[in-house]
């Protein structure tokens, strides 16, 4: 053992006594150490943890900002949600109305037409019973002018002799009539 | 087998350093589990104390090789 | 393999373990070998670290992704625990920005020479030979006591010696400790933790490899060889204790680190 033989030969047994040239080799490449941390290693290391922090604090920014954006685009759709939901119920409202005025107005218009052709039908049948008036009056004129002088031409005293006139005359009338009305039917 | 007597002084010092850093962790640890948010400032503390408590033991070493 | 070079057996076949000196390893280069030891494994190694260090987190930034890949991601969490958890929460919002280099320095530089500790072949940690350690903590002293100094002027020396709230007859004994404590032994404790810790890692490895190896190359009998395989199995968990002492060795170191520059900042307040 070369080194112990030199420390025994320097008395320098004990773990304590220092190697000054040990002393001085750490000292020296500590401080070179530290040199190269100062110099290199420390702000290059500071740099990138700034960088990083200012890379998160800019993409919180920007998320911010993303956000505002998010919700003012939100804020916008909500409205127009909400004018086209007033819009739909306006024209909801007006088609009802018009609607309902359409309908008035129909009922209106039926009820002027019921009322216009009932008018009509009235004046007809007033019309027409006008004139079956007219010719009924015409008729029993004639045919009492026809009774009379066939009741004349009868013996006008004996009652059942007359009654059998007039009988007869009535059923002659049927006759006619339903003859009339078979020939209507035929035609 | 040869030796010193100085190293057997020397290990008994250290029972007593070994027991004097054992209470000062022990301490330690009691007060920051009692106290987590307490531990930045009982930090320096207590490793002062364990500086000084292993003082004793440095003190037996060295007058264990140099007497 | 130095370890094989260890003396596991004297000349009348008894076990012999390895002493302390053997962390000491012969010098590389004798250079200046007639002032101490010459260019040895461990500045080989603090050279290493330093380069590996450079290399790696040259690298992992050089890109600077937003999005970082999986390199950049290690780098990155692991200068944000550094920057976080030991810079801003133990100095404050105020200061920390401009020790946060110092920690981060400290902290990497003792990491990957602790973690050398850990690979085979390397199977050094720098800071097990205390010289390293002394000139880590002496730094570490130098700047909290000139940051107290350059703060406050003499009166730091005041606001350190003498606690508030005490009564008069005490502070004859309570100066003196106080100067003591805070001047004196809080470096050499600062180093020799780191130190101790280390060197007791490295010591139990050798132990184990020279002890399997006078178990099982030396002895004739085949429940002595057994014992050295159990040995070396036994080795396993104390290996992943020690990684975790390099690495809490490491985060102490640099954590008290900030402690004590906050101490120095803050004078008034403590």
């Amino acid at each position: 053992m070369i080194s112990a033989d030199v420390l025994h030969a320097a008395g320098e047994a004990s773990p304590l006594v220092p190697n000054p040239w040990e002393i001085l080799a750490t000292g020296l490449g500590f401080i070179v150490l530290m040199i190269v941390v100062v110099k290199f290693i420390v702000p290059a290391f500071e740099k990138t943890y700034q960088q990083r922090v200012e890379a998160i604090e800019g993409g919180l920014n920007k998320a911010e900002e993303a956000q505002a954006e998010a919700e003012a685009m939100k804020a916008r759709y909500e409205q127009s949600l909400a004018d086209a939901h007033a819009e739909a119920s306006r024209l909801r409202e007006e088609a009802r109305a018009e609607g309902a005025q359409i309908v008035a107005e129909h009922k209106e218009k039926a009820a002027a037409e019921a009322a216009r052709i009932t008018e009509q039908a009235q004046q007809q049948i007033a019309a027409e019973r006008q004139q079956a008036f007219a010719s009924l009056r015409q008729d029993v004129g004639t045919l009492a002018t026809q009774l009379a002088g066939r009741i004349v031409g009868e013996a006008l005293d004996d009652d059942s002799r007359s009654q059998r006139v007039v009988d007869r005359f009535l059923a002659d009338l049927d006759a006619e009539q339903t003859d009339q009305s078979r020939t209507e039917a035929a035609q | 087998m040869d030796g010193n007597l100085n190293m057997i002084g020397m290990g008994l010092a250290g029972t007593g350093a070994a027991i004097g850093i054992g209470l000062v962790f022990a301490a330690y640890i009691n007060g920051v589990a009692r106290q987590p948010e307490a531990q930045r400032i009982l930090q320096p503390i207590a490793l002062l104390g364990f500086a000084l408590a292993e003082a004793v033991f440095v003190l037996a070493l060295v007058f264990a090789f140099v007497l | 393999m130095h370890s094989l070079a260890l003396a596991a057996a004297d000349n009348e076949g008894g076990f012999t373990p390895p002493t302390l000196e053997e962390t000491h390893l012969p010098e590389i280069l004798p250079w200046m070998a007639e002032w101490g030891t010459g260019f040895g494994k461990q500045m080989l190694m603090i050279v290493l670290s330093i380069v590996l260090i450079w290399w790696f987190f040259s690298a992992a930034i050089r890109k600077r992704a937003l999005v970082p890949s999986r390199l950049q991601w290690l780098a990155e969490s692991g200068y944000g625990f550094v920057r976080n958890t030991m810079g801003r929460d133990v100095i404050g919002e105020k200061h920390f920005m401009t020790w946060v280099p110092l920690l981060f320095g400290i902290f990497f530089f003792i990491l990957v020479n602790n973690l050398f500790g850990a690979i085979p072949l390397l199977q050094l940690p720098s800071f097990s030979h205390v010289g390293a350690a002394y000139a880590m903590a002496g730094i570490v002293w130098i700047l909290w006591v000139g940051v107290g100094f350059q703060k406050y002027g003499l009166r730091y020396v005041k606001l350190v010696a003498v606690p508030s709230g005490v009564p008069k007859p005490l502070l004859i004994l309570l100066v003196p400790l106080e100067i003591l404590s805070n001047f004196i032994i809080r470096p050499v404790t600062h180093s020799l933790r780191l130190m101790a810790v280390m060197l007791a890692g490295h010591v139990i490895v050798m132990l184990v490899g020279s002890g399997a190896e006078f178990l099982i190359t030396q002895q004739e009998s085949l429940a002595m060889n057994a014992t050295g395989v159990l040995v070396l199995l036994g080795f396993i968990p104390m290996y992943f204790l020690e990684l975790a002492m390099m690495i809490l060795q490491a985060f102490v170191f640099t954590l008290l680190t900030a402690v004590y520059l906050q101490g120095a900042l803050e004078a008034e307040a403590h």
